[in-house]
C-alpha cells in the first residue's frame, strides 16, 4: 500500500510533538524539580486537587519565560523562592513559559486561572505583556490580589482596586552597566542588545547610554561625540525563532562590526555567551548581562558585571501585609539600597562586578556609584534632547519619575530606532 | 496524489459488509488503544501516572465554567477550521494551507476594526466575519489557483502561503498596527471592550462563536450529503478523472472548495480576533489550523463525527494546561496524544484494509 | 551464454499469460520473439529478466538452474533487459547513470567509466557524450545508453523489448547493427517485437506465442510472412482471403476465438439486435465527427496529419497493436486531447480547442477500459452516479434511484442501485457504463468495450451498442480482437506506429487482411 501524504504528515507532527515533549522534558527539568521537591515541606503540593490547608498562603506566578533563562525570569523566580524562604506558610505555584511561541493556545487570563483553581491567593505576573490579561483577571477574581511586575496601571489609574504595580529603578543599574562598559571599552564603541521597543527599553537604554557617556567624558576624558552607543532591538524578550531577530546572530554582528562591549537588555544571555566565544577566538570583547544576579557565571572571563533585580524582599513585604489583609493597590519603582546596593536583603537593585572587569575601574566605577548614591550626581539633568532634537529635559532641570518611566524618544546620540 | 481516495472518504459499502458493533467500532478502539499506549509510554518515561495525566487531559476542561468556556472558545474556530477542511478532504485536497487562511482572515477581520471602529458593533461585527471570510477564501484561492493553473501542489501552495500569511500578520503587529510608542510582537492595541465578542457573564465564552461554527457544520454537512454540488465534490475527490467523464467540472469544485474551506478557516480567525485575543497577535491562528487538519483526518472529512472530535481535542488541549501545575509534565503531551490518534487511526485503517482488501 | 526454459508457468489471475513454456535460445544467435497482445512475450521476458518470478517450471543459464530473486541477480548471472521506456535517472549525466547503477566494485573510478563508456559506444557505433545530461538525448540516445550500461556491468543476453518504437531510422540502424556484433561477439540477443519486418530483417531464428502457449519453435529464418501471421494469429489467417470463403473462415474463427458464432444464411454474422444484414448506409446520417489534418502526440507515438469523417450511425474499429496510436484517436475525438495542428469538428461545429466537457456537452461520450479508473467512481453507486447527472442543485434521491433501477432492468445489471460500483463485476460494471450514457448522445468513442468480459456479457455489451447505433449514434471503438472488429465494424482504420490506414470497408474485411496491417505489412518502409 502506498503512503499518502496526509499520513506521512500525521507521523511528522508526531514525531515532531514527542521531540517537543522530550525537549521540554529537560527544559523543564527546573519546573519539576522544585514542585517535585515541595512534598517534603508540603506533603500536599502533588496532589492537585487537594484544599491548601487552612494556614497555608498559597501565592502564584506566571512568568513569560523559563525559570531557569538566567535573566528576567529567573530573578524573579528567585525572588518567589525567597518570599517561601522569609514568610513562613507561604507556598509557590507557577506556570512559566506563557508566550504565544511556548504555549500557543494560552493566554495569561487562562493561567491566571489555573493558578487560582489550585489555591492561589495572590498571583504575579511578570511581563509588561500581560498588563491587559493580568487587569482582566484581576476583575474577575475580586478576592485574589495581583501584583504585575514592571507595569503602570495604577499611575496610569486603569488597575481595580486588588491590583499593584512594582517595578525596579533599573536604570541606576542601567547607568553603572553603561559606565563600565565605557570604562572598560576599547574601541568606544558600544552595543546595546535591545528586546522589543517600549517605554521601559528605552528609559534603560537612555540609562546606559548616560551612565556610558558620563564615564567616558569624566573618568576617560574623551569627548561625548566620540563614543558610539548603537541599540539594536529583536522585537521580543527572547528569541522566538522565525519571529524575533536571532539575538545570537546580533550579537556576533555587533563583535564583527567592532564593538566591544555588548550590554544586553533581553531576558536571556546570549549577548555574554556569543562575547565569551569571540573572547575565546582571539578577540577583545566584553559583556554586561542583566537581570539575574547569577548571570555572569554564562562567561565570567568577559563579563564586566550583571545589574540585577532583587524582587525578593520586596515581594515579601508585600505577600505578608496582603496575607494579613494589609494589601495597598499602589505604582511602586524602588531604588538600589544606596547603603550597599549589593544587600540582598534590603536592595532592590543592584550591581555585581564581573571578573573582566579591572581592579582599578572597579575602583572607578564605586566612585561612580557613590556619587549616585549620595545624589551629587543625577545623569537626567538637562539639557538631554531626544534623537529627533526635541528637548526631554530642559537646561537647568532635571526630569522627573513620570517623564522618565514615559521616556518618549532615545535621547541625542543613541544609533537606534527610538519607535518602530 | 492518485491514491488518496483511499484513505479520505467513508466508505459506505465497507460498512455494510458486516453489521456487527465489532466491525463498526473495531477501528477506532484499536486506534484509541494504540494512541493511548504509546502516549502512557511517554508518560511513564517522564515518570508521571498515567492515570492522573488522563484524568486531567480528559476532564480537565469540563472540571470548572471557566475551563469549560476556554474549551468552547477554542472548539469553535477548530471546528470551523475542521468543518471547511472536510469540504476540502471531500474533494480529494490536501489543504495544508488553512493555518494561513485563518491568519489572513484575522488581518482581514481588523481593517473594518481599524477603518470603522465608530460603527455599531453588531454592524462591525458582521463585516469583520464578511471580511474574514472574504480574506480567508482568497488566500485558499491562491492555492487552488497554484494548483490549478501551475500544477503546484496545494500541500506545497499552502506551506509557503502560510509562512507568507504569519509573515504578514507579524509585519502589521510590529510595523503599521503596532501599538502606540511600541514595537513588541505581542500584539496590537486590545480592542475597546465594547467590540469584543458579547461573552456569557464574567466567562470568555462569547455564544456568537460556537453558534456560527456549529451553523457553518450543518451548512456544510447538507452541501456535501444533500446537494448535487456535494456529490460532485466527493466524486471529484474519489476520482477526479472519472468525475470528469461524467461531467462534473472538477477544476471549479476544486477551486470552490478551497474557497469555502478558506472563508470558514477565516472566520475562525475572525473569532479569534473578536473573541478570543481581542487584537491580532502574530501566531493568531495558534495553531487551530493544524489541529484542525488533524481532527479533519481522524473523522475522515464526515461532517457527522467534525464536533465530537473537534470537542474531545480542545478538550485535550485546555485539559493540559493544568498538567505542568498539577503534575509537573509539560502540556505538550496533549499534543502527543492527539497525534498518536490520528496516526494510529491512519494505521488501523491501512492495516484493515491489507487484511479485508 | 544460453537461456533456456523449462516448463515454465506464470498466471495472473485467471490468465495464464505463460502456459508451461518449453524453449531454448542459442548463444551467438539474435532470436525474434513474436506474438499478439497478451500471447505471453513480455511476461517470458520479465521471467528471464528476473523482474517477474515464475510460478512453476525453471529457467537454466548454460544448463545451470537459476533463481532469480530480481533483476539484480538476473544481471548477475548475465542477463540484462532494456525496457520500452529506459530507467534511468533524467537529472544525471550518461556517465553518472552509469556510474551509479553499476554494481559495487564494477566500475573502479569516475575516470574508468568515462573510458568504459567511451569504449563500449565506440565499438557500438552508438554515439552517447558521457557528460550530456540525460534529459536531453532522445529515446534512442538513451536506449544505447542502457545496452552500454547493461553490458558494462557484465551482461551476456540482452532483451530487448520493442526497441524500435520511438526512435530513428538511423538509430534503428545502428541498432541493429550493434545488435549483429554483439551476437557475433558470441552473446544471445532476444528482441520482442510486432514489427515482421524487423523481424525478418534482423533474427536468426523466431519463436511465436500465442496466449501464454508456444506455437512456433525456433523456426530458423526465413519464415515467410504468411506462415509467421498464420501462428500469431491463428491457423486460419493462411487461407486466401477474397471471396466468401473468407466469410465462412471468420465464422470458423469465431467459434474457436469466442464470440457469438450465429452465421446468417448467407455467411454474414448475424449480428444481435439487427435484422438482417446491416446496411450501414440506411442508418448512416449527417458526420458526428470531421477531422482535417490532425496530428497530435502522445510519448513516442505521433499522429500525423489524419482526416476522417465519421457519419451518425457508423460504427469505425480501431485496430492495431499496443502503442500503436489507437488511444490517441480516442481521446482526440473526446477532447481529452488537443490537436497540434488540424480542426475537429462535431456535428458541424469547431470543437478542436475544446475540452472534454465541451465535447460530452456536444453528446460526445467516452467509456474507457479502464472502468473503475477512469469511467466511474468506485465508492459511489450507481444510484449516486445518476444522482451526479441530475441538473438541479439538489440531489432528487427518489428519482436517482428509479433511474438507477430502470438501468438495472434494462441492462441487466447485477446490482442493487446502493451497490458501489466497484462490487461490481466487470461486466456489470460495463453496463452500468453504458447504462449512464445520456439518451441523445450523438457519438460514442469506447476503448477495449469488451475487454475481460465472457462471451455472453460481451454480446450483451454490443447489443446495447448496437441499438445506440440505430438511434442514431456513431460508434468508434478500439479493440485487439479482430473478430470483434470484422463483426461489429462498418469499416476499420488500423494503427501502425502511429500511421493510420485507409478506411477498411465492411467487405474488405478479413483476419489476413488485418493481421498483415497490424504486423506493419502493407504500411510501406520506414
Amino acid at each position: 500500500m502506498r503512503q499518502t501524504p496526509l499520513q506521512i504528515l500525521a507521523l511528522l507532527l508526531l514525531a515532531a510533538g514527542l521531540l517537543a515533549a522530550c525537549g521540554q522534558q529537560q527544559a523543564t527539568q527546573p519546573t519539576s524539580a522544585p514542585t517535585a521537591a515541595q512534598p517534603t515541606s508540603a506533603p500536599t503540593a502533588a496532589q492537585p486537587t487537594s484544599a491548601p490547608t487552612a494556614e497555608e498562603y498559597v501565592f502564584g506566578m506566571v512568568l513569560v519565560g523559563p525559570i531557569n533563562d538566567g535573566g528576567w525570569n529567573q530573578a524573579h523566580f528567585e525572588g518567589a523562592k525567597y518570599v517561601e524562604e522569609q514568610v513562613p506558610g507561604t507556598r509557590l505555584i507557577y506556570i512559566d513559559k506563557v508566550n504565544p511561541a511556548d504555549r500557543p493556545n494560552v493566554q495569561v487570563e487562562q493561567a491566571i486561572e489555573e493558578l487560582i483553581d489550585q489555591g492561589a491567593k495572590f498571583v504575579i505576573t511578570n511581563s509588561a505583556e500581560f498588563a491587559d490579561g493580568t487587569a482582566i483577571a484581576a476583575e474577575a477574581h475580586p478576592e485574589v490580589y495581583f501584583l504585575h511586575a514592571s507595569g503602570d496601571a495604577v499611575l496610569r489609574g486603569v488597575a481595580p482596586s486588588n491590583l499593584t504595580n512594582l517595578m525596579g529603578r533599573m536604570e541606576y543599574g542601567k547607568m553603572i552597566a553603561g559606565c563600565a562598559a565605557a570604562l572598560q571599552s576599547e574601541t568606544g564603541k558600544l552595543a546595546y542588545l535591545g528586546p522589543l521597543i517600549d517605554p521601559e527599553t528605552r528609559r534603560l537604554v537612555n540609562s546606559a547610554y548616560l551612565g556610558a557617556r558620563y564615564c567616558w567624558e569624566t573618568y576617560r576624558g574623551q569627548p561625548a561625540d566620540s563614543l558610539a552607543f548603537k541599540v539594536t532591538w529583536i522585537g521580543f524578550w527572547f528569541n522566538i525563532p522565525g519571529v524575533t531577530l536571532d539575538p545570537t546572530k546580533v550579537a556576533t554582528d555587533f563583535i564583527n562590526e567592532g564593538y566591544d562591549v555588548i550590554i544586553s537588555g533581553i531576558d536571556t544571555t546570549e549577548g555574554l555567551v556569543e562575547a565569551n566565544k569571540a573572547s575565546q577566538a582571539g578577540k577583545t570583547v566584553w559583556a554586561v548581562p542583566y537581570d539575574f544576579r547569577g548571570a555572569c557565571a554564562q562567561g565570567e572571563a568577559v563579563c564586566l558585571g550583571v545589574p540585577f533585580f532583587n524582587w525578593g524582599p520586596r515581594y515579601a513585604e508585600i505577600i505578608a501585609d496582603a496575607r494579613a489583609g494589609n494589601f495597598t493597590s499602589q505604582w511602586e519603582w524602588i531604588g538600589p539600597d544606596w547603603n550597599d546596593i549589593n544587600n540582598s536583603a534590603t536592595s532592590m537593585i543592584g550591581f555585581e562586578r564581573g571578573p573582566a572587569l579591572t581592579a582599578e575601574h572597579a575602583a572607578t566605577l564605586d566612585e561612580f556609584i557613590g556619587k549616585l548614591a549620595d545624589g551629587s550626581l543625577n545623569l537626567f539633568s538637562g539639557p538631554l534632547n531626544y534623537q529627533d532634537g526635541s528637548v526631554f529635559v530642559a537646561a537647568g532641570e532635571t526630569a522627573d519619575d513620570e517623564t522618565i518611566w514615559f521616556t518618549e524618544q532615545l535621547l541625542e546620540g543613541i544609533e537606534g530606532q527610538s519607535a518602530p | 496524489m492518485q491514491s488518496q481516495e483511499l484513505n479520505l472518504q467513508p466508505e459506505p459499502g465497507r460498512k455494510q459488509a458486516s453489521g456487527t458493533w465489532w466491525a463498526t467500532l473495531r477501528l477506532p478502539l484499536l486506534a484509541l488503544g494504540g494512541a493511548l499506549a504509546l502516549t502512557t509510554l511517554v508518560l511513564l518515561s517522564s515518570g508521571v501516572s498515567p492515570l492522573q495525566a488522563y484524568r486531567i487531559l480528559i476532564f480537565g476542561a469540563f472540571s470548572t465554567p471557566v475551563r469549560f468556556s476556554d474549551m468552547i472558545m477554542l472548539a469553535a474556530p477548530l471546528l470551523l477550521c475542521a468543518t471547511g477542511l472536510t469540504l476540502t478532504f471531500s474533494a480529494g485536497l490536501y489543504n495544508l494551507g488553512v493555518e494561513g487562511q485563518l491568519a489572513l482572515g484575522a488581518v482581514a477581520a481588523m481593517l473594518p476594526l481599524r477603518l470603522f471602529p465608530e460603527l455599531p458593533p453588531a454592524l462591525l461585527w458582521s463585516l469583520c466575519f464578511a471580511c474574514a471570510a472574504a480574506g480567508g477564501a482568497l488566500w485558499a484561492l491562491l492555492a487552488a489557483w497554484l494548483r490549478l493553473s501551475a500544477g503546484v501542489s496545494e500541500i506545497f501552495a499552502g506551506l509557503g502561503l502560510n509562512f507568507l500569511a504569519s509573515g504578514l500578520a507579524l509585519y502589521l503587529v510590529l510595523g503599521p498596527w503596532r501599538r502606540s510608542g511600541s514595537a513588541s510582537m505581542s500584539g496590537t492595541e486590545l480592542l475597546p471592550r465594547e467590540l469584543w465578542l458579547p461573552t456569557l457573564g464574567a466567562l470568555r465564552l462569547a455564544p456568537l462563536a460556537p453558534l456560527l461554527a456549529l451553523l457553518a457544520l450543518a451548512l456544510v454537512w447538507w452541501a456535501v450529503r444533500q446537494t448535487r454540488w456535494g456529490l460532485q465534490l466527493r466524486a471529484v475527490g474519489l476520482n477526479r478523472v472519472a468525475a470528469d467523464r461524467l461531467g462534473v467540472p472538477a477544476q471549479r469544485r476544486i477551486a470552490e472548495a478551497m474557497a469555502g474551506c478558506g472563508a470558514l478557516a477565516g472566520m475562525a480567525g475572525a473569532i479569534q480576533v473578536l473573541g478570543v485575543f481581542h487584537q491580532l497577535i502574530p501566531n493568531i491562528s495558534s495553531g487551530v489550523g493544524l489541529l484542525g487538519l488533524l481532527v479533519a483526518l481522524l473523522v475522515r472529512a464526515d461532517p457527522r463525527w467534525v464536533l465530537p472530535v473537534a470537542v474531545v481535542f480542545a478538550s485535550f488541549t485546555v485539559g493540559s494546561v493544568q498538567l505542568p501545575l498539577a503534575l509537573g509534565v509539560d502540556s505538550s503531551i496533549a499534543g502527543v496524544l492527539q497525534g498518536a490518534l490520528v496516526l494510529f487511526a491512519l494505521l488501523a485503517r491501512g492495516l484493515s484494509r491489507r487484511v479485508t482488501g | 551464454m544460453e537461456v533456456a526454459v523449462h516448463n515454465l508457468c506464470k498466471a495472473f489471475g485467471a490468465v495464464r499469460a505463460n502456459d508451461d513454456l518449453t524453449l531454448r535460445f542459442a548463444a551467438g544467435q539474435i532470436h525474434g520473439v513474436l506474438g499478439e497482445n497478451g500471447a505471453g512475450k513480455s511476461t517470458l521476458m520479465k521471467l528471464i529478466a528476473g523482474f517477474l518470478r515464475p510460478d512453476g517450471g525453471s529457467i537454466r543459464f548454460d544448463g545451470r538452474e537459476a533463481s532469480l530473486h530480481g533483476p539484480g541477480a538476473a544481471l548477475r548471472a548475465g542477463v540484462g533487459m532494456v525496457h520500452q521506456d529506459p530507467l534511468d535517472l533524467p537529472a544525471f549525466t550518461a556517465l553518472e547513470n552509469l556510474l551509479c547503477a553499476a554494481p559495487r566494485g564494477a566500475i573502479g573510478s569516475r575516470a574508468a567509466g568515462r573510458q568504459l563508456l567511451s569504449e563500449l559506444a565506440r565499438r557500438l557505433g552508438f554515439t552517447v557524450e558521457p557528460d550530456a545530461p540525460l534529459a536531453s538525448l532522445t529515446v534512442g540516445q538513451r536506449q544505447q545508453l542502457e545496452i552500454i550500461r547493461l553490458l558494462a556491468c557484465g551482461a551476456r543476453v540482452l532483451i530487448l523489448d520493442e526497441p524500435t518504437t520511438g526512435i530513428t531510422a538511423a538509430q534503428t540502424r545502428a541498432l541493429f547493427a550493434a545488435l549483429r556484433r554483439l551476437a557475433a561477439e558470441g552473446n544471445t540477443v532476444l528482441f520482442v517485437s510486432h514489427k515482421l519486418e524487423e523481424v525478418a530483417e534482423l533474427c536468426d531464428t523466431v519463436c511465436v506465442l500465442r496466449a501464454g502457449r508456444l506455437v512456433g519453435e525456433q523456426l530458423p529464418m526465413p519464415v515467410p510472412q504468411r506462415r509467421l501471421l498464420e501462428l500469431m494469429f491463428g491457423a486460419a489467417v493462411a487461407q486466401p482471403t477474397a471471396g466468401g470463403a473468407g466469410e465462412v473462415r471468420i465464422t470458423a474463427l469465431r467459434s474457436e476465438g469466442g464470440l457469438p458464432a450465429n452465421a446468417g444464411e448467407d455467411g454474414t454474422p448475424a449480428l444481435p439486435g439487427l435484422h438482417g444484414s446491416p446496411t450501414t448506409e440506411r442508418i448512416a446520417g449527417e458526420a458526428v465527427w470531421q477531422l482535417a489534418g490532425v496530428s497530435a502526440r502522445a510519448g513516442s507515438v505521433a499522429l500525423r496529419d489524419v482526416s476522417l469523417s465519421i457519419a451518425a450511425g457508423r460504427i469505425v474499429g480501431l485496430a492495431g497493436l499496443d502503442g500503436s496510436g489507437q488511444p490517441i484517436l480516442l481521446r482526440l475525438l473526446t477532447g481529452r486531447m488537443r490537436p497540434e495542428t488540424g480542426h475537429i469538428l462535431v456535428n458541424g461545429r469547431a470543437l478542436s480547442g475544446g475540452g472534454s466537457r465541451a465535447y460530452r456537452a456536444a453528446g460526445i461520450e467516452y467509456l474507457p477500459a479502464d472502468r473503475l479508473n477512469e469511467g466511474m467512481i468506485g465508492a459511489l453507486s450507481l444510484t449516486e452516479h445518476f444522482a451526479l447527472l441530475q441538473n438541479a442543485a439538489l440531489v432528487d434521491q427518489r428519482a436517482a434511484e428509479r433511474a438507477a433501477r430502470a438501468a438495472i432492468a434494462d441492462y441487466a445489471i447485477k446490482a442493487t442501485p446502493v451497490t458501489p460500483i466497484r462490487a461490481l463485476s466487470g461486466g456489470n460494471q460495463q453496463r452500468a457504463l453504458l447504462a449512464l450514457v445520456p439518451p441523445d448522445c450523438r457519438g460514442i468513442a469506447c476503448e477495449q468495450p469488451t475487454r475481460g468480459l465472457d462471451v455472453a456479457s460481451a454480446q450483451a455489451i454490443w447489443r446495447r451498442l448496437l441499438e445506440r447505433r440505430l438511434a442514431g449514434c456513431a460508434i468508434v471503438f478500439a479493440s485487439a480482437d479482430l473478430d470483434e472488429l470484422i463483426a461489429y465494424s462498418d469499416e476499420v482504420l488500423v494503427f501502425f506506429a502511429g500511421r493510420v490506414s485507409a478506411p477498411l470497408h465492411r467487405a474488405e474485411l478479413s483476419v489476413a487482411r488485418l493481421a498483415e496491417l497490424i504486423g506493419g505489412v502493407g504500411f510501406g518502409g520506414g
